[in-house]
């Protein structure tokens, strides 16, 4: 309690203007900056597994199952930074039990277990069943015992039961493309339905996080594809990263334009949270806005990916750009959902002042919690990429 | 021997919904289905008119800012007595000869609100209480994923201090800044116009100490109460109208600068 | 149908059903009475303990002090006002009696000069040019301001 006040005491001390006595203590911090990141994650990988499922996208093929499996070990993790959030974590069974109809986060729940077990585990399981079966006669140990219990008792192998297969991955996939930008766009609505919050409060929100959520979800699995080709020691598929990066490059631009668009927006309506926001954009966010999340994460992209789309330099140089790109694409999203996070609470709603962001590295909060929840997707994905290969499966859908 | 696959799944269909139904009914004499029961529609209609509806006035031309509601409401609800956490709180307003104007609240305004600008340089000056507004259509109620903070019947929005979650989202969505995270009992937290004084008659504890009868609290049912007549007879505005919250703290005297 | 599906969709409808059941189990029993809330914490929050007793209650036993005030400027102050509950520790009035330190810093909280507090009805002063450093109760009743010492 004693370290508590004493980081308000410090707080105080940091207050620029004038601001609500409550408003002190910024209540959503790194956590709630991770929660949109990793769902964002999940979603866009999905989209551009859908990309190659749904749409025909053929050059995307050997991502496919990767970028399945990607999804599936952030999943997993999506619920972990709230639950590390809450006050009462213990209660946090509550949103299942009585969730408020007119609350944007009560849907979480929901939606979240949903797209986990109906649209993302069924759509795995519809496109390995086969496989597991095959697996299940070839394999040993815990793999042979994990293989037999997976596929459910429904041991067929023959064409007629592939083709169903199929069929039902496809339909799984056309409904999880609407389920994706549900899990997604709820988060945006969170922050744009909060009047009280004229940084929040925007109609675009739900598209922006909806469009930098595939914008990050694409960037990731390109860097997973690159790494994992990279680890088996196997060429990379040139038509496959080239198509992926173009799609990178389109969303991209469809994200900034929209991003773009609802700042120019405040700017020439300039209303009563203008002048605040001016003032915070110049300020306080200025490294994390207009360098990490506009020139890095967005600007330099574009113009890379953009060039390539005019000229295509050799082979050696597009894998070093595009694992680059991946790399800044990530961190300008990531600091995207942190501009949006700890940007609305630095204001206060007063208009009249500032309060500051303290950077804790331990605890709940903290730098390390978070680099712990953003490293152990990664170990997940490496032990679903063990336990189901997505190079040695043995049917491929068409 | 497709008609004996299709013998047995339908087979199958039926045990296992009979095996479901049997179950579910089986547990309802565990937990009878509350749900189902059709009486409570009718116990609510009327309990409806008989509860007050609360409100409260602050005449801003008779505050003198001297922080003693702020420090009164801190004592009677338990609040943490650091510069922190403030149910109400009031501001001194400072509007200088060059436009600017200077907006401060040392600690919520408890000892006394103190003049920090020189003479010359005041245009004008005036105190604001501030407190949670009991919007009628109040967006922290909206925003609460599981249902812990609630309008009561008699108009009071309330937290349940058993079932929130500490998620912070009612406080992201209130507009005035009404409301905090309790750091002793981890939920939040804000005025509940004294609901434990109220509810036996008595005067929320502000409005108790107030030395210029600055606060008017009462029922805005009651044609005949202070609070009426202060309506009736100032023209009185609440805080930040244009986001409609149906606020139910009314001022008299608000000047444009507050925020 | 194929056996996939069926098997399937069973596993969905028992999913949804056991999940509706734990709902019914876990929800609070008064939730839901008066509108999405548990309908109990209403009366939690009546629950509560009052520290503030009110003017009447002290008057009870402070008839005098009540009829001196309420003949000079001081009648609209309420005794809590100046005498809150929890000085020293005090709860209970009889026990500990709540005394005010009459000291300028506390009389200065209402009547401190402050550009906010023009034409509100309050006298204001400039305390060292009054009367220097010394304490206002040296002159003034307190529940009788005007009722000068010397």
């Amino acid at each position: 309690m004693e370290e508590h006040y004493q980081h308000l005491y410090e707080a105080l001390t940091q207050v620029d203007g004038y601001i609500y006595p409550n408003e002190i203590d910024l209540h959503w911090g790194l956590m709630i900056v991770l929660y949109p990141y990793i769902t964002g994650l999940v979603a866009g990988a999905f989209i551009l597994a859908s990309l190659e499922r749904v749409f025909n996208i053929k050059a995307l093929k050997p991502t496919y199952g990767l970028a399945l499996l990607t999804a599936l070990a952030f999943l997993f993790v999506a619920t972990l930074p709230l639950v590390s959030h809450l006050q009462h974590p213990l209660r946090s069974y509550e949103i299942f039990m009585t969730p408020n109809p007119t609350s944007a986060m009560a849907i979480f729940g929901f939606v979240y277990l949903w797209y986990l077990m109906v649209v993302l585990l069924l759509e795995i399981w519809f496109d390995y069943r086969r496989d597991f079966v095959i697996w299940s006669k070839t394999s040993t140990g815990f793999k042979k015992i994990f293989y037999k219990l997976i596929t459910l008792g429904i041991n067929e192998t023959d064409e007629k039961s592939a083709k169903l297969d199929d069929k039902l991955g496809y339909f799984i996939t056309v409904l999880g493309i609407p389920s994706a930008f549900l899990l997604h766009g709820y988060v945006g609505f969170i922050f744009g339905s909060i009047k009280a919050n004229p940084w929040w409060s925007t109609v675009l929100m739900p598209v922006i996080f909806l469009f930098s959520a595939m914008v990050s979800g694409i960037a990731l699995v390109m860097l997973v594809y690159m790494v994992v080709s990279w680890v088996r020691k196997v060429k990379i598929d040139m038509l496959c990263l080239d198509t992926i990066a173009k799609y990178l490059f389109y969303i991209l631009i469809i994200d900034f334009t929209l991003e773009s668009l609802d700042q120019i927006h405040r700017l020439y309506e300039a209303e009563e949270s203008f002048d605040i926001i001016k003032v915070l954009v110049g300020g306080k966010l200025n490294i994390t806005l207009i360098y990490m999340q506009v020139i890095f994460g967005t600007i330099i992209p574009l113009s890379i990916i953009g060039f390539f789309q005019i000229y295509k330099p050799a082979e050696k140089i597009r894998i070093i750009a595009y694992f680059f790109i991946g790399i800044i694409v990530l961190i300008g999203i990531f600091f995207m959902r942190w501009n949006v996070v700890i940007g609305g609470q630095l204001f206060s709603k007063s208009l009249s002042g500032f309060t500051s962001f303290k950077a804790v590295y331990s605890g709940m909060e903290g730098y390390l919690m978070s680099a712990v929840w953003l490293i152990l997707p990664l170990l997940i994905l490496s032990f679903l990429l063990w336990l189901m290969p997505p190079w040695k499966k043995v049917s491929i859908h068409e | 021997m497709g008609t004996e696959r299709i013998k047995k799944n339908r087979r199958t269909f039926f045990k296992s919904s009979a095996a479901l139904i049997g179950g579910t009914l089986l547990y309802s004499l565990i937990k009878p289905f509350e749900g189902l029961a059709q009486t409570k529609e009718e116990d609510i209609q009327e309990d409806k008119t008989n509860f007050p509806l609360w409100g409260m006035g602050v005449d801003l031309e008779s505050c003198i800012g001297c922080g003693k509601c702020a420090e009164a409401c801190k004592i009677e609800n338990n609040v943490p007595i650091e510069p922190f956490y403030f149910r109400t709180w009031v501001e001194q307003y400072t509007v200088k000869n060059n436009g600017e104007v200077k907006i401060e609240s040392p600690n919520g305004g408890i000892g006394g609100l103190k003049q920090s600008v020189p003479d010359d340089e005041i245009f004008k000056s005036f105190m604001v209480p501030k407190l949670c507004n009991h919007c009628t259509k109040a967006p922290c109620v909206q925003a609460c994923p599981v249902g812990a903070t609630f309008i009561s019947p008699d108009g009071v929005v309330l937290v349940d201090e058993t079932y929130c979650i500490g998620c912070s989202y009612c406080i992201q969505a209130c507009p005035y800044g009404a409301r905090y995270m309790n750091p002793v009992t981890k939920v939040a937290d804000k005025c509940t116009f004294c609901y434990h004084r109220i509810s036996k008659g008595l005067q929320p504890a502000c409005v108790e100490v107030c030395p210029t009868d600055a606060r008017i609290f009462g029922n805005l049912k009651d044609k005949k109460s202070d609070l009426v007549k202060f309506l009736q007879n100032n023209p009185t505005q609440v805080l930040k109208p244009h986001l409609n919250t149906h606020s139910r703290v009314f001022y008299n005297g608000l000047s444009s600068e507050v925020k | 149908m194929p056996k996939i599906i069926f098997r399937l969709l069973l596993s969905f409808i028992v999913f949804v059903t056991v999940f509706v059941l734990i709902q019914q189990y876990l929800t609070p029993n008064s939730f839901g009475k008066y509108g999405h809330y548990r309908a109990n914490a209403i009366n939690d929050n009546k629950m509560r303990t009052s520290h503030y007793k009110g003017e009447e209650n002290c008057v009870t036993c402070h008839q005098d002090v009540y009829d001196l005030k309420s003949e000079d400027v001081h009648d609209r102050v309420r005794c809590e006002s100046c005498h809150f509950p929890k000085i020293a520790g005090s709860v209970d009035c009889e026990v500990m009696p709540p005394k005010v330190e009459g000291t300028l810093e506390f009389c200065a909280q209402c009547h401190a000069i402050n550009l906010g507090r023009l034409k509100k009805g309050v006298p204001q002063l400039d305390f060292k040019e009054h009367k220097g450093d010394q304490n206002c109760i040296e002159c003034h009743n307190v529940h009788a301001p005007w009722e000068l010492k010397e």
